[in-house]
């Protein structure tokens, strides 16, 4: 038994070896919730994928090792009793079956919850997990008798068999019973390439068969070749598989069989998914013997994979890299930094400039500003670009909770998803996932009618919900539209003036539009109690709020008996910046930090006049100034009496703004203004920081250019332009 | 410095392997070591040139090239004939660790594992070697 | 405007044949109503906190974000030169559709109701005698309680019609 936990000692190797506990965890997790959905999938259609069904098994166990390390005790039990029925699948002892896929499917959920507890996010789900051992007990049957051993017909290797796992025996036996060729291909490989190597040769033989062991030799004309010996089974004859696969460095030759007796073979096993039949006689085609087994079996038949390189792409080892999304954004932070310095580079070059002496320095400084920007341009682009991932990520939880709520409320519902390839920003696609969640939720619960309902307004009985993604221009779109009832308006509006956010009048003079729209606002349900499913209280305006910080837009439409959309529109990558805000008069403004240079106090003393320009004297050089007071017109339009000066700085030129407060620094997604307000300088455009609030993000080059190249007083000037209409 | 090769496909457990062998006690009691991680049988093999390794710790349960063949493969090899080897597994299984001992590893580890026992298994395998 | 709406009352009414019917949505602004169509109006919103915007012109009001969109507020008494008021809580903003994906919000005191029009019951601008501003399409007048949609009769009722086209291209 491992030791439990670690008190209060200092950190041992458990300790540091967490982290990464909770991400491998959450991986796998992630990992059998998709495979699970392949495995449903497969068993509606007849044809499970054996190898599937192993890969669930080796993520569970995976789990249970690490638990245990980890005194994730709950966990383990779970893990354990999990593996028996994994197990008992895997072994082919069990059919996997749809009651079956729903209790594993319950683990998946409960693992996550699972997680939470052990990071202290939540508690610990003591009650479903006790109902969960339970359900998993009721299946571990008493398994089948031993299975015959047809093994030994075939002229094998002993050595081969010896280094077999038991379950990697079990698929030889399998293939064997179901009547399949076997092969064994010799085939050499640099070490170097041999990962790219063998996918090549996975994803080629996976249409043909299963591969039961890779055995290294030790032999091979190389030391930096390794020779392989590959153990496959397949329907195909030789000749076939031979022009599939052959090449220079790989030979096959089938496995030639000890002649067997005339007539069926002797024990059948006694598996329960295929109803008794005597085992083709293997003097028949293979071909043939499938072909009756399949049409005597009912129920699920483990056959070889689907064709279909799709299902190789998704299992093969890929070359990625997990990252921690922090790390990310502190490289974009590094990023930003860098921009300041390519600034001041520019600055330096420019000061340069005007020393002629000191010419050819200077236009070395330039040639080396421009390259930096250049690189450091890519460098954006490139962090940006490994931000990106795709939207599965945040489809696949979506399709097990369309499951779950559908058993639950015994209401059938399909879910299409479309574009779950699209990429988007990674913390979009994290901070999508409660969203979507909650709408999805929402589409089920109040949106897809009761099977009864359905059928008295003749739709068919089950409901779809189709989620949709898709780029658009530099935007990526997102719908998730049901069939359901739609929104009455009548019910909208009810609903609203009894829970006091509008009156009976202004009712009258909404448009339809407007109704909608309601569902935005606080606070707004039109079920008398927030009930399980939809989540305690988390509405729509929450939505709506975490979408446009985002910098997205949400857009309903429905109607009434035919369904409800929902839009979301979103930017493709966060055009995020870092800004300063200052307060002027009781107003807020933000100032990108990559033009400001630094920010000092002032005190109205400070200023003085020359040429007619406001200055003050910054450790000892002279730093025009201007009141953003004055500039915007905001009364009283005069420098404040103590504040403080954002030196702003473009190019070759340097200006403070005064200010009266410094309210602090912030990432901020930054939008577009208006083409309405495209004639207004010295804006760069807003931020919206929740509640509504809009923030105008200052356009500082354009401000200093319209500052300093004012020809005599700037003061004057920009008072006069704040009155223009 | 004693060179280690731990071979497991979860990252975590390797961390974990890692942070033992790399300890305090482990340290006083057997001496410092260099650990080398391959998170799969074919890694392992692509690290075993660059040996020779004192000590090889194995899981049996991993894709393609499973523990099994492993060890095998190293038993058969010039330089880590001998070498001693742990085979780090669960208690699912048991007849897959007795071959992994019929084939020639030293001892074996069942998951999961504490840090005394992993480096008592160690220390039991290392002091075998050093006696043969 | 006043004087516009005065001139409306008096001008005779033309008869013509009864046509289809388009809706009209009537709202106040500075004691006079006005209407526009109804599928012009995205949207009627309470006013959020409106961000101002400063030298963008006397008639915009600022700015506001509706569901993540920032929309920009123009205040249809500045735009139309009528005195200013402080306005209450009547007061709504019309989102309407300025071009593109660009919404545009107009400032109005209070919005009254949909009116259906029929053809024989609008009046084009030029009865009102003069040059008209181009933003001014004509004069409507629901004849009857059946004209309105859940609403007030009367032939007391004068609307004047408005192309919002003119009103956003600042």
């Amino acid at each position: 038994m491992a030791e439990q936990g670690n008190g209060g000692r200092s950190e041992g190797p458990a300790d540091k070896a967490r982290e990464e506990f909770f991400s491998e965890a959450q991986e796998l997790v992630d990992g059998l919730g998709r495979d699970l959905l392949t495995l449903d999938s497969g068993v509606k259609s007849g044809r499970v994928d054996p190898e599937l069904i192993n890969d669930v098994f080796r993520a569970v166990h995976t789990l249970k090792g690490l638990s245990g390390i980890f005194g994730a005790t709950m966990m383990t039990g779970v893990s354990h009793e999990l593996e028996d029925v994994l197990d008992e699948l895997r072994l082919g002892r069990m059919e996997v079956s749809a009651p079956v896929l729903d209790v594993v499917f319950r683990a998946v959920e409960l693992y996550g919850r699972l997680l939470s507890a052990e990071r202290g996010d939540g508690p610990a789900p003591e009650a479903e997990v006790e109902a969960l051992l339970m359900a998993l007990g009721g299946l571990t049957g008493r398994g089948a008798g031993a299975e015959a051993s047809p093994v030994a017909q075939y002229e094998l290797d002993p050595g081969l068999l010896g280094v077999l796992t038991e379950y990697e025996e079990h698929r030889l036996r399998s293939s064997i019973q179901s009547g399949l060729n076997l092969f064994k291909l010799r085939v050499q490989f640099p070490l170097a390439t041999i990962d790219t190597a063998l996918d090549d040769l996975k994803a080629k033989a996976r249409p043909l068969g299963e591969i039961i062991t890779y055995l290294p030799t030790g032999g091979g004309s190389d030391a930096d070749a390794i020779e392989l010996e590959i153990l496959m089974a397949s329907r195909e004859k030789v000749a076939t598989v031979k022009r599939e696969l052959e090449s220079p460095n790989l030979h096959i030759e089938e496995v030639a069989r000890r002649h067997v007796g005339p007539g069926p073979n002797t024990s059948a096993p006694m598996r329960p998914s295929v109803s008794p039949t005597p085992i083709p006689s293997f003097e028949a085609e293979p071909g043939t013997a499938l072909a009756q087994l399949h049409s005597h079996t009912p129920g699920t038949s483990i056959a070889p994979p689907p064709e279909g390189a799709k299902d190789v792409s998704l299992r093969s080892v890929s070359q990625t890299v997990r990252v921690d999304i922090r790390k990310l954004d502190h490289l974009m932070n590094i990023v930003g930094e860098l921009a300041i310095v390519r600034t001041s580079l520019g600055a330096m070059a420019e000061r340069l400039r005007q020393r002629p002496e000191l010419r050819e320095v200077s236009q070395e400084l330039h040639r080396v500003h421009r390259a930096f920007d250049r690189h450091l341009q890519q460098m954006q682009n490139g962090i940006l670009e490994v931000r990106m991932v795709p939207l599965a990520q945040a489809f696949d939880k979506l399709a097990r909770i369309v499951r779950q709520l559908s058993r639950e409320l015994d209401k059938p519902v399909n879910l299409v998803i479309t574009g779950a390839e699209t990429e988007l920003d990674k913390l979009l696609v994290e901070e999508l996932s409660d969203p979507l969640m909650h709408m999805i939720r929402n589409a089920i619960d109040h949106g897809i009618e009761t099977r009864n309902e359905r059928a008295e307004v003749g739709k068919p009985s089950m409901g779809t919900i189709a989620l949709n993604a898709f780029q658009k221009g530099n935007q990526v779109v997102l719908e998730v539209e049901d069939d359901g009832r739609g929104m009455a308006q009548s019910l909208l509006i009810s609903s609203a003036i009894r829970k006091g956010i509008l009156t009976a009048e202004e009712a009258r003079e909404m448009s339809p539009r407007e109704i909608l729209s309601l569902v935005f606002r606080p606070g707004f349900t039109t079920r008398e109690e927030v009930n399980e499913t939809s989540g305690r209280g988390v509405g729509m305006d929450v939505v709506k709020t975490n979408i446009a910080r985002l910098g997205g837009i949400v857009d309903l439409s429905s109607e009434e008996g035919i369904g409800t959309k929902v839009t979301i529109t979103l930017p493709i990558t966060l055009a995020i910046i870092s800004v300063l805000f200052v307060e002027v008069c009781g107003r807020s403004y933000a100032m990108p930090l990559t033009s400001v240079e630094e920010a000092i106090a002032f005190d109205s003393s400070m200023v003085r006049v020359v040429d007619g320009r406001d200055v003050m004297t910054v450790r000892g050089t002279t730093l025009p100034i201007c009141s953003l007071a004055k500039l915007f017109g905001h009364p009283p339009a005069s420098f404040p009496s103590h504040g403080f000066v954002a030196i702003a700085s473009v190019g070759n030129r340097r200006l403070g703004f005064v200010v009266d407060r410094l309210v602090g620094q912030q990432d901020i997604v930054i939008k577009a203004l208006g083409r309405t307000l495209r004639n207004v300088r010295g804006f760069a455009g807003a931020t919206e920081l929740g509640d509504q609030r809009v923030t105008l993000v200052l356009d500082v080059s354009a401000l200093v250019d319209e500052v300093l190249a004012a020809p005599g007083d700037s003061r004057v000037r920009a008072h006069g332009e704040g009155r223009a209409s | 410095m004693r060179k280690v090769l731990v071979v497991e496909d979860s990252s975590t457990t390797r961390a974990f392997v890692r942070a033992i062998l790399e300890g305090d006690a482990f340290m006083k009691r057997l001496g410092p070591c260099e650990v080398s991680e391959a998170s799969s049988g074919f890694e392992a093999m692509r690290l075993l040139p660059r040996g020779p390794y004192q000590l090889i710790i194995t899981d049996i349960n991993m894709g393609d090239i499973n523990g099994l063949e492993l060890i095998r493969f190293v038993r058969k090899s010039e330089h880590h004939k001998t070498t001693p080897l742990l085979i780090i597994s669960t208690q699912n299984t048991e007849r897959d660790v007795e071959r992994g001992l019929t084939l020639g590893a030293d001892g074996y580890v069942p998951k999961p594992f504490s840090e005394g026992e992993l480096t008592d298994a160690c220390a039991r395998a290392l002091g075998a070697a050093r006696e043969s | 405007m006043s004087t516009l709406s005065r001139r409306a009352h008096g001008a005779s009414r033309r008869a013509s044949t009864d046509g289809p019917r388009a809706e009209y949505l009537a709202f106040k602004l500075a004691g006079d109503t006005y209407a526009v169509r109804i599928g012009s109006v995205a949207e009627i919103l309470k006013p959020p906190p409106i961000t101002d915007v400063p030298r963008a012109g006397r008639s915009i009001v600022g700015v506001v974000s509706v569901r993540g969109r920032l929309v920009t507020v123009v205040d249809l008494r500045r735009r139309f030169g009528l005195p200013e008021s402080a306005g209450d809580a009547r007061t709504r903003i019309l989102l309407v559709a300025a071009g593109g994906e660009e919404l545009v919000g107009l400032l109005v005191d209070e919005v009254l109701q949909v009116y259906r029009l029929a053809e024989s019951e609008i009046e084009p601008a030029t009865v009102l005698g003069g040059e008209q501003p181009a933003h001014i399409i004509g004069i409507g007048r629901p004849a009857s309680v059946a004209a309105s949609a859940g609403g007030r009769r009367g032939p007391e009722t004068v609307l004047v019609l408005l192309d919002l086209r003119p009103v956003i291209e600042l």
